[in-house]
């Protein structure tokens, strides 16, 4: 039997189909492009409605910005990126966190004298609702974000987490590391920890112990207690409730 | 007389230990000169017995259990002394001090002031009708000790707003 080679216009033919598949499937590709595009730019047309409709709300209510900004990082939108553009000049989103930005400097460096630069965020968030002449209303959200944003310029600006979702601010550029923020953590609630309490919670050297509570005393963070019955005690003024306000 | 107002480090326990940190330190100074002289401010208090006053609520916190030492407390009134807001009655023995919550200058002003606003320039008048009169009880001068008198009145004398007539009597100008 003979064995049939394959022929050339099999090859064509062959060839073609698989072009025909080629073109199909980049057409199909770019349709689906197209759509997407069209989708997102529906979206992105629809947010932009939205936001500006909501404008007010989005600048007044902070649990209804909170989930606008959530919405907007869904679809890859950062309102803050950037000064310019839609949505500062439309929303004035960016105006607000720089407005906020600019009270969070005033109040931390008001209240430095007293706290040597940390600060609960709770009471920052308090001190801004009372001096604020609009008296609108901040959330603990809104100044995360524009913390983050003030950490932007370098100018040691940090939130530290202590637990229980409460924070602490740092306005002061020295280094907190690992230990700082775990003895201030401890402190949390009480408003102070002594070397011994450290010791026995953390299980660590006293010698750890000590040189942390060093550096905090010689930042100007933490003050001594010597008339303490177990020893002395550190207090952090951040900590210390000032209930002049 | 409304309640006195604590500062809020009154009811810090660090407040009453000397900080090892010089900067912290300064800072609790001057929050305890600002103390001393607006309770004595607030008291109307124009001397002070240090024996007395480190009992007393102004040293003594007893709510938190914390008491300012005796060194600490002479630390502060030091502080205030460099200032000029308080003198030793007997600077060896240092026991008891003479307390200006206003310099003489400052309360020689305040008193020409109401003299001027009550027409009273050029009269005479008795230092003692000056500071417990009828007339001046709701002035902060009021119930003045006489030897603070005597010194306002003679920063004014000097400024020729005023002449002392012995120690009892004064004419403004």
């Amino acid at each position: 039997m003979r064995r049939r080679g394959v022929g050339a216009g099999a090859i064509a033919k062959k060839k073609l189909a698989e072009a025909r598949y080629k073109d199909r499937g980049t057409e199909i590709a770019a349709d689906q492009l197209a759509q997407m595009s069209k989708q997102l730019e529906t979206f992105q047309k629809h947010l932009e409605e939205f936001a500006t409709k909501h404008k007010d709300d989005i600048r007044r209510n902070a649990e209804f910005r909170r989930q606008f900004q959530e919405m907007c990082a869904a679809v890859g939108v950062d309102p803050l990126a950037s000064g310019k553009g839609f949505w500062s000049e439309m929303l004035g989103i960016g105006d607000f966190y720089y407005e906020l930005g600019v009270q969070i400097v005033e109040v931390c460096l008001a209240t430095k004298p007293r706290n040597g630069g940390l600060i609960m965020l709770d009471e920052l968030r308090e001190r801004i609702a009372g001096k604020s002449r609009a008296r609108q209303d901040v959330s603990n959200d809104d100044l995360l974000r524009a913390i983050k944003k003030l950490k932007v310029l370098g100018s040691g600006f940090t939130a530290i987490p202590v637990g229980g979702g409460r924070y602490l601010v740092q306005s002061v550029p020295g280094e907190l590391n690992m230990d700082h923020t775990t003895v201030l953590q401890l402190a949390e609630g009480s408003g102070f920890v002594s070397e011994s309490s450290i010791v026995n919670k953390l299980r660590w050297e006293t010698e750890r112990a000590q040189r942390v509570l060093d550096h905090m005393v010689k930042e100007g963070l933490a003050w001594v207690d010597d008339q303490a019955t177990e020893g002395r005690q550190y207090w952090f003024p951040a900590l210390f409730p000032d209930p002049a306000g | 007389m409304a309640e006195f107002q604590w500062p809020w480090q009154y009811n810090f326990p660090p407040f009453f230990t000397i900080q090892p940190n010089k900067d912290t330190q300064a800072k609790q100074l001057e929050a305890w000169c600002l103390l001393v002289l607006s309770y004595c401010r607030h008291r109307r208090q124009y001397s002070l017995d240090v024996t007395d006053a480190q009992d007393s609520p102004l040293f003594h916190n007893k709510k938190i259990d914390r008491k300012l030492p005796l060194d600490a407390v002479y630390t502060v009134l030091e502080e205030l002394r460099k200032k000029g807001n308080i003198e030793w009655t007997d600077p060896k023995k240092r026991n008891r001090c003479l307390i200006m919550w206003r310099t003489p200058e400052e309360w020689g002003k305040i008193i020409y002031q109401w003299v001027t606003s009550n027409g009273m320039n050029n009269t005479v008048c008795t230092t003692y009708e000056l500071v417990n009169g009828d007339d001046t009880t709701s002035q902060e001068f009021h119930g003045m000790e006489s030897w603070l008198l005597t010194r306002a009145l003679q920063t004014l004398q000097l400024e020729r707003k005023a002449e002392l007539m012995g120690s009892e009597g004064v004419k403004f100008f």
